[in-house]
């Protein structure tokens, strides 16, 4: 998969610009995080990954293709979007027509259709709910079932914006396990998030948007160590990276392992 | 996405800065008026001093388009309907070959177009003109309970919202494969599915809504509520009101004097 | 200081036509003044309490009760939900519900409660100035609130909460909609207000905040109170976690560093302290 931005500009009907001239390829299936404020232009930037808006200037390729080639439903079998409020995107009455929606639209065989919800309700945690009417699911169930109709359509890419809102412990946990499968799968997830604990544990690499402009690129590693850029998109880097900062070490680290060999090593000099 | 309420834009004009009491007052008593007049002259006549209220109120271009895009097209239809096949048809005015037009259906059919045509010109001006909360706290002012003026409000703001919501899961709905665009019967196709789920979580969230305004006092008992919206009555407001009322009852005695062939 | 503003004596609740009671003999006490955090995994009944505090159970939500809500010395159950939002407020977890639909402008917005209570047209105005400044929402108090961005919208159903001038608040996940900065500059509104006496009953799951905020802690797993402590003992405890509660990397890096032995030191669960205590460390 690979998905090529050239230039890409966005400018609302209102006037704003959202977007201001922004070069940028994600390529493969190493996962990517989308970092920043809100009014940076995250949403408005992966909106354009399968359609939903259009470039004003610039384009945006997908695979080679020019995004303004195929309409948004078209896409959808190339790029799955998982919206940031799950009542914006579950209508029908059960969790398996939910499922088997989006694959029907595409023209997915019945069969291969079967398949797939066996393992899909699996990883996204509702195996034992699939008859049960998505409105009488917990908040996190809804943003879990909104993930598997997606991923039940087989597309090559997925964007997920704020998966971890409203999450605790044990559904950030499944997050983890559902972006691993998937790139193991050979797919390339792309997520928005606040949580910075969240994007370090998950992600190699993070980009960080302020004012429609990228403002980094890169692994984590070279991300977090720029605090002084960071600042201008008002991001900091999670706790335990922060306390490393502050007590001195010059590695950045994610983990309390790191952590440690950090402190050992400058205990020792 | 065009919005259906909440059209009011703020013109500085006289019938805008008007309480609107005398709106309200003015949309009933003509369109009453006009409704119980055994005639359609009285209607007309309105529909013709609507047009210089609209004028005043700078509102001139888009009342006229409303206007004659729903005048003409029910004319014509009620018209044609009436004319040609309402019972009360005796006397006979023209021959149209396949029917015969009756006097009777015709006038009738006018009555009801000029009715319609006062009522739908002043309902328009008064929404064009007020703010809704303007409108509510003139409400609430006259003593009408809480509740029933935050049936008014909410009711008349839900509408942009779910307009707003549709489109959202519209979105939601294209990157799931379907088309959205294209012609009339794809974009039917589309939307009838959504119909349900919006009106479903608009109840629900209409019903948390409730439940968190009571949180903020809605309904204290043996309190009278007040607004932060400032309505003004003028002595202006006040002789409208009068003359307004005045014409009603001035229209129902003559109207029943008429009936009773007394005049 | 010591005066006791909420009290939860033996309060049991479960919603009509679900089997499982969703609260379970809760108990504690909340002092004025204080900040008090609530956490626990989702489902474990932090809104469910929320929703006792203010009265909307028993008085919207029905079920079966047991026990009593005390909230400034009147039991919830004797008085009504108008009532009680003189004493306490809630702000709710999805501010777009907060709206009442009927405000042409945030200022109105805002004015609503004050309206319910009958306050005069010039007293209104007052506050309505006082609480947009407070909130930082000065500059879009014209706007209808219906067009506002989700951060915005937040502050103010906040607001519109706050203006009400309870004394006690109770926030439940009340930034959801706001990014990392805008729920710091919440959170420091927050201490503020604190600071100047008023009670914070706050439901959060990021952790290094609450352990940042909080006086006291209730860790809260399948409707029932396991522990209410300070967060140095609640997060100084690793077993607290086997109730699916995250642990602030502040206080697993003091744990570890006590555990090989670089530091004898109390665990911390703020930045700053953590960051003293690893420096400390260091030097031997």
């Amino acid at each position: 998969m690979k998905i090529e931005l050239k230039g890409l500009r966005h400018v609302y009907p209102t006037g704003d610009e959202a977007l201001k001239g922004i070069d940028l390829v994600i390529e493969g299936t190493e996962p990517v995080a989308i970092i920043g404020q809100n009014g940076a232009g995250k949403t408005t930037i992966v909106k354009h990954f399968n359609g939903i808006l259009r470039p004003t200037s610039g384009d945006v390729l997908i695979n080679g293709e020019s995004i303004g080639k195929r309409s948004t439903a078209k896409w959808s079998k190339e790029v799955g979007y998982v919206f940031q409020n799950p009542d914006d995107q579950l209508f029908l009455e059960s969790v398996r027509k939910e499922f088997e929606f989006g694959p029907g639209q595409i023209g997915m065989p019945k069969q291969e259709i079967q398949e797939r919800m066996e393992w899909v309700s699996e990883l996204v945690g509702l195996s034992d709910k699939l008859d049960m009417h998505p409105f009488d699911l917990t908040a996190t169930e809804k943003k879990f079932c909104t993930i598997g109709a997606i991923i039940m359509m087989n597309p090559g890419a997925l964007i997920f914006d704020e998966p971890t809102c409203g999450q605790d412990v044990e559904g950030n946990e499944r997050l983890r396990r559902i972006i691993e499968t998937l790139k193991e799968k050979g797919k390339l997830c792309i997520t928005i998030s606040h949580d910075m604990k969240f994007v370090v544990d998950n992600f190699r690499r993070a980009i960080v948007m302020c004012k429609g402009k990228v403002l980094l690129d890169g692994d984590i590693e070279t991300v977090f160590s720029q605090t002084e850029v960071l600042k201008q998109s008002f991001v900091s880097p999670p706790p335990i990276t922060r306390v490393a900062q502050g007590a001195g070490f010059s590695e950045t680290v994610f983990t309390t392992e790191a952590f440690m060999d950090a402190f050992e090593k400058y205990r020792k000099g | 996405m065009a919005k259906v309420t909440n059209t009011f834009v703020p013109k500085d004009t006289v019938i805008e800065h008007l309480n609107p009491m005398v709106k309200i007052i003015g949309v009933f008593s003509l369109g009453l008026g006009s409704l119980i007049f055994p005639n359609s002259y009285l209607g007309f006549a309105i529909v013709i001093g609507l047009f210089f209220v609209a004028g005043a109120a700078k509102l001139l271009k888009d009342f006229a388009k409303i206007m004659f895009g729903f005048g003409i097209p029910i004319t014509v239809m009620l018209l044609f309907i009436q004319g040609c096949y309402s019972p009360k048809n005796v006397t006979i005015i023209a021959d149209l070959g396949f029917a015969k037009v009756g006097l009777e259906g015709v006038l009738y059919a006018l009555k009801i177009v000029s009715t319609l045509l006062v009522f739908l010109g002043a309902f328009y001006i008064m929404n064009k003109t007020t703010y809704t909360g303007k409108l509510v706290a003139a409400l609430t002012g006259t003593g009408m309970p809480p509740k029933a003026g935050y049936l008014v409000l909410a009711s008349l703001n839900v509408v942009p919202q779910m307009q707003r919501r549709m489109s959202v899961i519209q979105e939601a709905q294209s990157a799931r494969g379907v088309e959205t665009g294209g012609g009339m019967i794809a974009r039917l196709k589309a939307y009838i599915p959504l119909l349900g789920p919006v009106v479903m979580s608009s109840l629900t969230d209409a019903q948390e809504r409730g439940m968190t305004l009571e949180t903020r006092g809605f309904g204290v008992k043996g309190v009278k509520q007040t607004s932060y919206v400032e309505v003004a009555n003028t002595k202006l407001d006040k002789i409208l009101k009068t003359i307004l009322i005045l014409f009603f009852v001035i229209v129902t005695v003559v109207s029943l004097l008429m009936r009773m062939n007394i005049i | 200081m010591d005066k006791v503003v909420v009290e939860v004596k033996d309060f049991n609740f479960r919603y009509r036509q679900t089997k499982r009671k969703a609260l379970k003999n809760i108990n504690f006490t909340v002092k004025e003044g204080s900040f008090f955090c609530i956490i626990g995994s989702n489902g474990s009944g932090k809104s469910t309490l929320c929703n006792a505090l203010v009265g909307l159970i028993p008085h919207y939500f029905v079920g079966k009760v047991s026990g009593d809500v005390i909230i400034d010395g009147v039991s919830a159950a004797e008085s009504s939900i108008a009532g009680l939002s003189a004493k306490i407020g809630l702000v709710f977890q999805n501010p777009f519900n907060q709206l009442s639909y009927t405000a042409g402008s945030v200022a109105e917005e805002l004015a609503y409660g004050l309206g319910n209570r009958g306050m005069s047209r010039e007293e209104m105005i007052k506050k309505v100035e006082y609480v947009a400044k407070l909130m930082r929402i000065e500059h879009i108090i014209h706007k209808n609130p219906l067009e506002l961005s989700g951060g915005q919208v937040q502050r103010v159903a906040f607001g519109s909460t706050f203006i009400m001038e309870p004394r006690i608040l109770v926030l439940d996940e009340c930034t959801t909609q706001l990014d990392p900065l805008g729920s710091e500059e919440i959170f420091d509104i927050v201490k503020e207000l604190n600071q100047k006496g008023i009670t914070v009953i706050m439901v959060d799951h990021d952790m290094e905040r609450v352990a940042r905020c909080a006086d006291q802690i209730m860790v809260l797993d399948q409707g029932e109170v396991v522990a209410i402590d300070t967060p140095q003992n609640i997060f100084g405890n690793p077993e607290i976690a086997a109730h699916k509660i995250g642990i602030p990397d502040f206080a697993t890096i003091c744990r570890v560093l006590k555990e090989k032995g670089y530091t004898d030191k109390e665990i911390e669960v703020r930045e700053e302290e953590t960051i003293e205590l690893v420096k400390e460390a260091m030097a031997g």
